[in-house]
């Protein structure tokens, strides 16, 4: 029989730490109570009220642009004596306690329906805890400084694991802080020259293994991270850091039943790294990070061996490994007139896992990367589909700024409103960045030159010798459009970037002083995706054309008989309105699914401080999208919208902050305007849109489009969109 | 690596270089202080806190600039580490929150707003303090209205406008706040500490220095208020010797009683621009 032999250490540990400390008795001590009222409003022309949220992918958890919530959270701290000490926080729960709910009192049941549906926009009141303003233990930590030398502190509970990075064990977002349950001791030997933290924290069930979830049996997951800090001289430290993560299931071969019962791994995922930073003078800095991860998923337990063309998980499947590395020069005013630079390269594996990293409010990569406003609603505004039901979700202006960037493929942007950065994933990304930034007077003047090759530029998913329908890669919604957020693999990819970012902001000397800033960012994006005419799917010349069906000769790529059939079925022909030819352009040239963006953002702003308490800013942003991103033989993998055409989007953001004693209080108002214009290339008979497609889609009947493979629509019309939104919040401590 | 590339990035440069040059040609007068490389670490045993975004170098103050130009005072307090912005403050740093005490003239307040924990020797005592913090300046001018002595509130000033860019952290305020005089004439002492949105009990939004240090608390002083709670202070002549970091770690020397009050200690004094 196996058990979590370090699990039973680290409390054994904690146990014999903590023995030696004197009891004392609670004399003269004080609880602290504090607290705040975190209050939200949302409207918006999309007029949806799922939750007090405007954006998540996950079904059945709702999301809105309108509605009021209010939660209230505690903070509980006390001190019995100076071994001791105690936090905890209480929260009412948020997501669709909405104001209309008038306290949560009755509502739908759900249990008492023949055909439940689930529970949206508070609808359900008190038979759902997302909408019956139940108070939810959100952390509780004891912290222990026994006054040992080697140890200054024992810690059992909550915590939001920042003591490790990003790589690795990753700082748990802000609304989540208090979710990981942890026994974490910190402390020093060596005279404080070294310095460590040795952490075991229950695994998340909710995300945290293949699929997204650890199994059937979670109570012993956990993973272990150590980290030694050695700080030998003043130019000088590095960092070494262990994590072991164990996801462990009940062993099936395991028959006797007299001596317990056995576990095995359902995915176990190890990563070893090291930090290290060399400071020779205020002028220069240098820093280095390399990790190796590994990881491997057990098939008996229900994880998958492959994710077809598409798929789900924050980890591929199999066994896999690879390294993460990096390295930052700084150069501060070198020259002594303000003009500093930062360097950067970074080589991210495709196979690079760590199931821990950090998911979301963290920043990984010095680029700016992405923007947010082309995520989740494609150019057309829908969220990424090309079927019924899948409108926008986060509304036409996406998310506001620019990306972060996380070494994960369980990025986390769910639960989030429209002011919020989106974070995106860096797996696979390898490049080199240039930032330039210089003072001159009271202008801030930055730069950014980014170039960006990919470990994930493969044909066949890297594995030419098997079915293109098989890979071990989750691809999420596909890497097509202008951008996935959490897509890393593509089944071709021959793709480069280059980002370009010219920023500068200064302070006019009028008045209080006016802000002026301003940003002009140029991407270059290109990716012949499928490169070697051995992967087209079918035999030259197969589909002849006027009006001639194809003749279906596949084309292998290798010794198996596999071919990109499986994926780039040919048309049928069809004949409308007189027209006859192929429903969709044949895939019988690599150019087909070429990519090749020119994307072009300018944005202008003023902000001023009204009064001492009331800020307020005035920014306006234009993005110019030239995209031609594969043809109707692409269909953008079928599955996604397709987005080759020209887009223009305008932002124009209103934003103010007013504190009143201990309340803050924030307002931003956005007014989103622009059209798409689609070019999907010729080669195939356009259909026009039908009464249910227009119901299904928002486009007129009669409004020209075609059908792809699965049966989805892609509209032709060029689009015209509108969107207005805002968020006020208020935040009170007391 | 594509030529396009390359051949923005030297377009980009060129302007840059030219901007430069244009800008190169403004000049201000007045005064300015450099401090050691290194001793961010208070009395001489101060430990940062664990979390991630507290980066090496984050308190450790290298340069103190106070800049005139025409009836503007401008403040640049240099760090030995890049600022950044973990908690989008929308300043361009996060964990930093500069205080600034001058002496103009005579009198003055002896002790530092509550948080800090320093006493001013003899002859040092501060007129005026400039506070610079990330966070808006209505929730500073809110914290300094509930826990600054009603006295010394007058003397405290919150600029408008705060910024960190590079490893800077800049703030421009009238000269007519601060008084009469030359400014290159008054006496300095900057205390660095940390920018802390839920202070504990009195603190002027500073965090605290326990005996152990915490994700988010310092180390390596006691868990009462009879410790500094700086992590670097100007000392010395402001020339940035080695000598002005054992003279920070003696200025900030402190002793407690056994009840958590203060013995002796951490009474610094004011540095001037020698002529």
């Amino acid at each position: 029989m196996r058990f979590s032999r370090g699990f039973a250490i680290g409390l054994l540990a904690a146990a014999a730490a903590l023995a030696s400390v004197p009891a004392f008795a609670v004399d003269g001590q004080t609880m602290v109570i504090t607290g705040e009222d975190y209050t939200k409003w949302l409207w918006g022309t999309q007029h949806t009220d799922g939750s007090v949220y405007n954006f998540t992918t996950i079904p059945n958890e709702g999301y809105g642009d309108n509605g009021q919530g209010t939660e209230i959270d505690l903070y509980l701290f006390s001190k019995p004596n100076k071994y001791v000490e105690v936090q905890g926080r209480l929260q009412s729960r948020f997501n669709q306690n909405q104001w209309t709910n008038y306290g949560g009192f009755g509502g739908r049941n759900p249990a008492f329906e023949n055909n439940p549906q689930p529970c949206l926009g508070g609808d359900c009141g008190e038979f759902d805890p997302r909408s019956n303003e139940y108070i939810k233990i959100r952390g509780l930590t004891a912290r222990f400084t026994p006054g040992f030398k080697w140890l200054d502190s024992a810690t059992i509970g909550s915590t939001d694991l920042g003591m490790f990075d990003p790589f690795t064990i990753g700082k748990i977002r802000y609304i989540d802080r208090d979710n990981a349950k942890a026994i974490l001791f910190q402390g020093s030997i060596f005279d404080r020259k070294l310095g460590y933290d040795f952490i075991r924290v229950s695994l998340p069930r909710l995300f945290a293994g293949p699929n997204f979830n650890t199994g059937d049996y979670t109570g012993q997951d956990g993973a272990y991270g150590l980290q030694l800090k050695l700080a030998p001289a003043p130019i000088f430290d590095v960092v070494g850091v262990v994590e072991r993560v164990r996801d462990l299931e009940i062993d099936p071969t395991d028959r006797n039943f007299d001596n317990g019962t056995s576990v095995a791994d359902r995915f176990k995922n190890d990563v070893y790294g090291v930090r290290f930073g060399i400071h020779p003078s205020s002028k220069v800095d240098v820093r280095g990070q390399y990790y190796h991860s590994s990881a491997e998923s057990d098939p008996r337990f229900g994880v998958p061996t492959g994710f077809g063309t598409s798929g789900f998980s924050p980890t591929p499947a199999g066994k896999i490994s690879d390294p993460a590395y990096k390295a930052n020069v700084d150069l501060n005013d070198p020259f002594g007139i303000g003009l500093s630079f930062n360097l950067e390269y970074f080589n991210i594996g495709a196979q690079y896992e760590s199931i821990l990293s950090a998911r979301r409010e963290s920043d990984v990569l010095l680029t700016e990367g992405h923007d947010g406003a082309w995520v989740f609603p494609g150019p057309d505004n829908s969220a990424f589909g090309v079927f019924p039901g899948n409108p926008t979700r986060i509304g036409y202006g996406g998310f506001e700024g620019n990306a972060q960037q996380v070494a994960t493929l369980s990025v986390d942007n769910e639960f989030t409103d429209f002011d919020e950065p989106m974070a995106e994933t860096v797996i696979g990304w390898k490049g080199i960045t240039v930032v330039p930034t210089w003072t001159v007077g009271k202008w801030d003047l930055a730069a950014e030159l980014t170039h960006i090759d990919y470990n994930t530029n493969w044909q066949a998913w890297g594995f030419p010798n098997k079915a293109i329908d098989n890979s071990i890669y989750p691809n999420f919604e596909s890497d097509a459009g202008i951008g996935s957020y959490r897509n890393a693999y593509a089944p071709f990819q021959d793709k480069k970037t280059d980002l370009y970012v010219l920023r500068g902001k200064t302070v006019i000397d009028a008045g209080k002083g006016v802000d002026l800033f301003g940003k002009v960012k140029y991407i270059k994006e290109t990716d012949k995706r499928m490169n070697d005419a051995r992967f087209l799917p079918y035999k030259p010349g197969d589909c002849p054309g006027g009006g001639v069906a194809c003749h279906n000769s596949v084309n292998p790529y290798n010794g198996n008989g596999n071919s990109t059939s499986a994926i780039y079925g040919n048309p049928p022909v069809i004949t409308v309105n007189g027209v006859t030819g192929y429903q969709w352009k044949p895939f019988d040239s690599l150019s087909d699914d070429d990519k090749d963006m020119n994307y072009k953002m300018f944005q202008v702003g003023t902000g001023y401080q009204l009064t001492g308490d009331l800020y307020t800013s005035l920014t306006f942003e234009y993005y110019d999208v030239d995209l031609k991103d594969g043809d109707t033989a692409f269909q953008a993998y079928q599955l996604h919208n397709m987005a080759s055409g020209k887009s223009q989007k305008n932002k124009l953001i209103l934003a103010a902050k007013y504190t009143l004693g201990g309340a803050e209080f924030g307002l931003n108002y956005e007014y989103n305007f622009g059209t798409f214009d689609p070019n999907f290339g010729g080669g195939f008979v356009t259909q026009f849109a039908d009464d249910q497609i227009s119901k299904d889609f928002g486009v007129p009947v009669g409004s020209p489009g075609f059908r792809g493979r699965f049966g989805g629509w892609n509209s032709l019309i060029k689009r015209d969109f509108t969107q207005n939104r805002l968020k006020a919040f208020m935040k009170v401590r007391f | 690596m594509s030529k396009k590339f390359w051949t923005t990035g030297a377009i980009a440069a060129t302007v840059a270089a030219g901007v430069l040059l244009a800008g190169a040609a403004l000049a201000q007068s007045g005064v300015s202080f450099k401090d050691p490389v290194g001793d961010d670490n208070g009395p001489g045993n101060y430990t940062y806190p664990t979390d991630g975004v507290y980066k090496r170098g984050s308190f450790d103050l290298t340069g103190f600039d106070v800049k005139v130009s025409g009836k503007k005072v401008e403040f640049d307090v240099t760090f030995n580490v890049t600022l950044e912005d973990p908690w989008r403050m929308g300043t361009g740093f996060s964990v930093q929150q500069v205080f600034i005490f001058i002496k103009t003239g005579d009198g003055g307040f002896k002790d530092s707003p509550p948080g800090l924990n320093l006493g001013f020797a003899e002859g040092n005592e501060w007129n005026k303090l400039v506070v610079l913090s990330p966070q808006a300046p209505g929730r500073v001018k809110t914290e300094v209205e509930a826990k600054v002595a009603p006295g010394e509130q007058s003397a405290v000033i919150i600029p408008t406008r705060v910024k960190g860019a590079g490893r800077t952290i800049s703030a421009t305020v009238d000269l007519d706040q601060l008084g009469a005089g030359d400014p290159s004439t008054w006496g300095y002492q900057v205390a660095i500490q940390s920018n802390e949105g839920f202070p504990e009990g009195k603190d002027l939004m500073t965090r605290k220095v326990n005996e152990y240090e915490g994700q988010h608390r310092f180390g390596g002083g006691t868990d009462s208020d009879c410790d500094p709670h700086v992590m670097d202070i100007l000392a010395g002549n402001g020339n940035g010797t080695p000598d002005e970091a054992e003279l920070q770690h003696q200025w900030l020397k402190y002793e407690c009683n056994p009840d958590g009050t203060r013995k002796s200690g951490g009474a610094v004094k004011m540095v001037y621009k020698k002529k």
